[in-house]
């Protein structure tokens, strides 16, 4: 009974985000701030987290991986498919979920206890779609970017890993990262991202909007949307994983 | 003018407006008075619409809002002016773009028509030279009058105040209440305003209804509200000192 009356909240607060704006030139500058907050500034801990997955994956199997029979060049094959399929999309998306997640929630929280969405409301403005909207559709535009990003950065950040020790040669390296390459995976990350973009805004924003009581509640609420967003990311990926690769 | 007329609300079966009727008059400060708990912010959060009432009606000048589709709500949401009562001002914007912005969203102004009511506005308020300043950065008294600044730009009917001066000092609370009470009789709007704070009801109190648990328990005005025989509203009135005396002097 719970569990259905916020999905049912849920779906009621998505329609009325996707009414027709009041003003389209307005939200046009939003989607800008919100492509700022959202993905400009996530650009340092991108870098960060994916130089260290795409060295770390080929040293894991630099190390593990010491057989006659499997050809060096699988390392970079490896942490090419992993940061593609994985890394780049789930793991990032988890990371954004942890950042933005609790940024969004935090943000339209402090909105409803100050009274601000009252504001709008009684200004005549429909608050789930100013606040809201913005926020998903910048999502869904700049994740793509991040994920590709976050692919290079990563082949990347296994360069080095290749380069600093002796875990592997660079130029094998390389190879691997040549070696049958499926254009599709890409895609695949891609349809991931954008999916994971719309769960990290949405339910952020879901349960910012629904916040009542004070600053203590805000809290709890961007714990909520975190741990939320990141359980769909995850139970997306399985079911994602299993209807695409299988 | 704003009629009120047999509204109920409650919240999870807990009745919080227990059948309450009321005019708003026009072109004066109408007051709401009560405890801390009594229901007032609802019943303004009703009339405005933020709060849907559970029966009763409410009309603006003889349209029934309260039976509107949200289209038709929308209409008359334009001519209302509020101001909350921690101000909700839009923190990441400036105190001019709070000023603007009802103004961006919905007038046909061109910027500089914009720039010059929202002067125009900052100005009715007294507040000058602060433009730039982010609601964090501003005083207490400064939010308030950028609240009320950013509820008049589009022209109100309607005004209406939650508990504009709590928070603030003696001096810029009466400074706060004069305002409201100018505004409204130069522009001739219907404005309500909640308080418990008896100073302002002696100030601004054009008409006064005095809410008990939830139940409209006496109206009248400020000259009036000292001379009541009524028990609760006494025990209101007569909290502190300061009104003791006042009534002693009178008699
Ligand atoms: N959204 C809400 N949900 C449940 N109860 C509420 C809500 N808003 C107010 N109440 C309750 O209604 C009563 C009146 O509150 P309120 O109108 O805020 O009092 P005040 O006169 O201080 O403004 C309080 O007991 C409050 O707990
Ligand atoms: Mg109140």
């Amino acid at each position: 009974m719970n569990i259905l009356f916020h999905i049912g909240r849920y779906y009621a607060l998505l329609a009325r985000a996707f009414k027709k704006p009041e003003k389209g030139r307005i939200y046009f500058s939003l989607i800008l701030r919100e492509i700022d907050s959202l993905g400009i500034n996530s650009l340092g801990i991108i870098f960060i987290i994916s130089v260290f997955m795409g060295a770390v994956i080929t040293l894991q199997t630099a190390y593990n991986v010491e057989s006659p029979f499997v050809p060096r060049y699988l390392i970079g094959l490896t942490a090419r498919d992993s940061m593609i399929l994985e890394f780049s999309s789930t793991v990032v998306g988890l990371i954004l979920a942890g950042k933005v997640g609790s940024n969004i929630a935090s943000e339209i929280g402090t909105m409803r206890v100050t009274e601000q969405i009252d504001a709008l409301e009684i200004m005549g403005i429909n608050s789930a779609g100013y606040l809201i909207f913005p926020k998903i559709i910048a999502a869904v535009i700049i994740n793509p970017f991040l994920n590709i990003l976050s692919i290079f950065i990563g082949i990347t950040g296994g360069y080095l890993a290749a380069l600093l020790t002796n875990a592997v040669s660079p130029e094998i390296y390389i190879q691997g990262l040549y070696y049958a390459f499926v254009p599709f995976y890409i895609a695949y990350s891609m349809m991931k991202t954008l999916v994971f973009a719309f769960i990290i805004t949405s339910v952020s924003a879901y349960h910012g909007y629904y916040v009542s009581g004070g600053a203590l509640e805000i809290g709890k609420a961007s714990t909520r949307a975190v741990v939320y967003s990141s359980i769909l990311i995850l139970l997306t990926d399985v079911i994602f994983t299993q209807m695409m690769l299988a | 003018m704003i009629e009120v007329t047999n509204v109920c609300k409650s919240f999870a079966g807990r009745e919080v407006l227990k059948n309450i009727s009321h005019v708003f008059e026009q072109g004066k400060t109408n007051l709401i008075i009560g405890q801390s708990g009594s229901g007032k912010t609802v019943l303004l959060k009703s009339v405005i619409g933020l709060h849907a009432i559970d029966s009763g009606s409410i009309s603006y000048d003889g349209r029934a809002f309260s039976h509107m589709n949200s289209t038709e709500k929308k209409q008359i949401r334009q001519e209302i002016g509020m101001v909350f009562q921690g101000g909700a001002l839009f923190d990441s914007s400036t105190i001019l773009e709070n000023v603007m912005f009802p103004l961006q969203m919905f007038s046909t102004m061109t910027k500089a028509e914009m720039l010059k009511r929202a002067h125009f506005c900052l100005d009715r308020v007294n507040l000058v030279g602060a433009d730039s300043l982010y609601p964090a950065e501003a005083s207490g008294g400064m939010q308030k009058r950028t609240a009320i600044a950013r509820a008049i730009a589009l022209n109100p009917k309607y005004l209406f105040c939650d508990e504009p001066n709590s928070g603030l000092d003696p001096i810029t609370a009466i400074v706060i209440d004069k305002l409201i009470r100018e505004i409204t009789i130069d522009y001739n709007i219907t404005t309500v305003v909640n308080t418990h704070d008896m100073n302002s009801v002696m100030e601004i109190g054009d008409t006064v209804a005095f809410i008990y648990k939830g139940e409209k328990w006496w109206n009248g005005n400020r000259h009036e509200i000292i001379n009541s025989d009524n028990k609760e509203l006494n025990e209101f009135v007569f909290a502190g000192e300061l009104m003791k005396k006042v009534k002693a002097n009178q008699e």
